[in-house]
């Protein structure tokens, strides 16, 4: 009797049954924003136990309401979802820069994980598929535990694939050859080729399709400068940047890069580093780091300078 | 022998009271439950139905339905804590389980599960205590000016199907008594059987129905009854539970929140709304009195106590 208990112990624990919450680990880096990372409310660490959920890390480390049977966050620190301004806001979260397919008291959690909370209007899209706030996740770690090959698809980036290489080595990124099937992508390239791509190319048809608060229109033709090029006429496309109601706010020009992340029909975030002329191309795969992307849905590089997207409206 | 919810006549104020009243008064109980998550609101709810039930005399209904309601719950707070896995508390991890993935049974899962299975008990309770004190031929009699066929149908049924099982009961004994070499009687011929005489039973109620002049308009109530004195007390204590629970829940005072993490409100709005609710279950009281009341024949007695109560009730249910 007492063998069979003993091995029964031994079963259940081996299976990871257990009372209480379970081991340690490892911790969990957990960002609170408001208005697409632009207004900070929490930063901290928070040490994960086994049986712990996106919910319970958030839980554990801000004062929250729920509704819908603890599925759904209310409000975080005070600040609950709701009407302002006639815009609908709620609270929004992002493991490892993916949007999650499940609730937050069902997404689990194995440590080391960055979950990004976001409390943010969404009268232009509820569905934001990916973000670049969390570099240099998902590439380091993976989505949901499960790691993927990383690949840097050049379409025409010339000098920007390299430096987008050697940021992704610099993090401890490991790129991998060919064309594996399951792949986390990065478009590298001037737009007019990095739009071929049909997951790039959802940024053309607005936030609401692919999660983009960005443009790039056609401006008036010119002589190619991409190496490679099929036509004798390129288009500089030019960089728009969206307000947080989809509309356009400001022409960044042509020589201003994007980075920005996507996803198409749910599947693997593909992030794209793009621009007008290969110098925009070659400043946004420069800016390829946590300085610049951290906490921002996508940016735009201007001159240098980081301009966080959506801008704020008016 | 009878179940225990089955109606039994007593001469106690919620046996004598009018259907409406009587149904008023549990439903409001039953009200307060679904309008309420706390729990403490829930157990005073429970309270005040199983002490109308006793006070009611209906002890035994009242005990069935207690255990069938604890069985409910608990087995609401089990499947709660292996379906939901919300809540901040974990008190046990039990795996991957088939169909439910990882399971992580929560302290906030049990409550939530101990709040609708309160909620399921007291809702059984009332039921039970509705069954075992309100006379059902005395509800469809009140129905019947609103829906006379469907108060009929539903006065046959409740009529004929205790005749049946008491008829399969019969053929069952009379299968046995055939003796040990006979050859077993199975269940469809038994089925059959069944139901051969209940259409020959059904046909001679269509018959005597017929005879009666049921195919006919409803005559007109010949003697309105009166109202038991009971009812304004019944009608009084309902409206006054639904009005307090109502006020308190319109003043948001239905503070209990399960997840993410267990919140009880003991507000003193909720303190005086479960006080008042489980104070409600004493509606049902006899009242005692010492006072000389007079007989049917014009006599006075000097008849007091107990020994009048049951003869007044008596009375009145045969007025009833």
């Amino acid at each position: 009797m007492a063998v069979a208990s003993a091995l029964l112990c031994a079963a259940l624990a081996t299976a990871g049954c257990g009372l209480g919450p379970g081991a340690d680990v490892g911790d969990v880096r957990l960002t609170v924003t408001r208005e697409y990372g632009a207004v900070p409310v929490l930063e901290t660490a928070v040490e994960a136990k086994e049986s712990d959920t996106v919910m319970r890390v958030l839980e554990g480390a801000a004062e929250i309401s729920t509704r819908y049977g603890g599925g759904f966050v209310h409000s975080i620190e005070g600040v609950a979802e709701g009407q302002r301004g006639g815009d609908p806001y709620d609270w929004f979260f992002y493991v490892d820069g993916v949007e999650s397919q499940v609730g937050a008291a069902e997404s689990e959690v194995a440590g080391g994980e960055r979950v990004w909370w976001d409390y943010r209007n969404w009268a232009a899209t509820n569905h934001v598929p990916a973000v670049v706030g969390s570099w240099p996740a998902p590439f380091s770690d993976g989505i949901e535990g499960e790691r993927y090959p990383v690949v840097v698809e050049c379409d025409g980036g010339g000098g920007a694939c390299g430096e987008v290489r050697a940021a992704l080595a610099r993090e401890g990124v490991k790129v991998a050859n060919g064309e594996p099937e399951k792949a986390l992508r990065i478009l590298v390239g001037p737009w007019e080729q990095v739009r071929d791509d049909p997951a790039a190319r959802a940024i053309e048809a607005g936030p609401a399709e692919s999660g983009v608060f960005a443009d790039l229109l056609s401006t008036s033709p010119r002589a190619s400068t991409y190496p490679g090029h099929s036509r004798g006429l390129a288009e500089a496309d030019e960089l728009v940047a969206l307000d947080e109601a989809g509309e356009p706010a400001e022409s960044l020009g042509s020589d201003a890069g994007l980075i920005a992340a996507t996803s198409r029909y749910g599947g693997l975030p593909v992030w794209i580093v793009t621009g007008g002329t290969a110098a925009a191309v070659g400043e946004a795969a420069r800016s390829l780091d946590a300085e610049h992307l951290r906490d921002h849905y996508a940016v735009a590089i201007d001159h240098g300078k980081t301009v966080p997207l959506p801008l704020e409206a008016p | 022998m009878k179940s225990p919810f089955a109606y039994r006549p007593r001469p106690r104020p919620l046996q004598l009271a009018s259907p409406g009243a009587a149904v008023a008064y549990l439903g409001a109980i039953v009200v307060v439950a679904f309008l309420f998550s706390n729990p403490l609101v829930l157990l005073a709810a429970g309270a005040a139905a199983v002490v109308a039930g006793l006070l009611a005399g209906a002890r035994r209904a009242v005990w069935f339905a207690v255990k069938m309601g604890f069985a409910l719950a608990l087995l609401i707070v089990v499947v709660n804590a292996l379906v939901v896995d919300r809540g901040a508390t974990v008190v046990a991890r039990l795996g991957e389980w088939p169909l439910l993935g990882r399971v992580d049974v929560t302290f906030e899962a049990l409550v939530a599960g101990l709040s609708s299975g309160l909620r399921a008990a007291v809702t059984m309770v009332a039921a039970a205590v509705y069954s075992a004190c309100v006379d059902p031929d005395r509800v469809l009699r009140s129905l019947r000016p609103l829906a006379r066929r469907s108060a009929l149908t539903a006065t046959l049924v409740s009529r004929l199907v205790p005749v049946a099982a008491a008829d399969a009961g019969r053929l069952r004994d009379a299968s046995r008594l055939r003796g040990p070499g006979a050859a077993p009687v199975g269940k469809a011929p038994l089925a059959r059987r069944l139901l051969a005489g209940s259409l020959d039973r059904a046909v001679d109620v269509a018959a005597t129905l017929e005879l009666r002049g049921y195919s006919l308009d409803a005559p007109r109530a010949r003697n309105r009854r009166s109202r038991s004195r009971y009812d304004r007390r019944f009608y009084a204590v309902a409206t006054f539970v639904l009005a307090a629970a109502i006020a308190v829940k319109a003043l948001g005072a239905d503070d209990f929140q399960a997840y993410p993490t267990v919140e009880i409100g003991l507000a003193p709005e909720t303190l005086a709304l479960s006080a008042l609710v489980a104070l409600s279950g004493l509606a049902p009281l006899r009242r005692k009195t010492n006072r000389r009341s007079p007989v049917a024949d014009g006599t006075k007695t000097s008849l007091c106590g107990p020994e009048s109560s049951r003869r007044q009730g008596e009375r009145e249910v045969a007025r009833v």
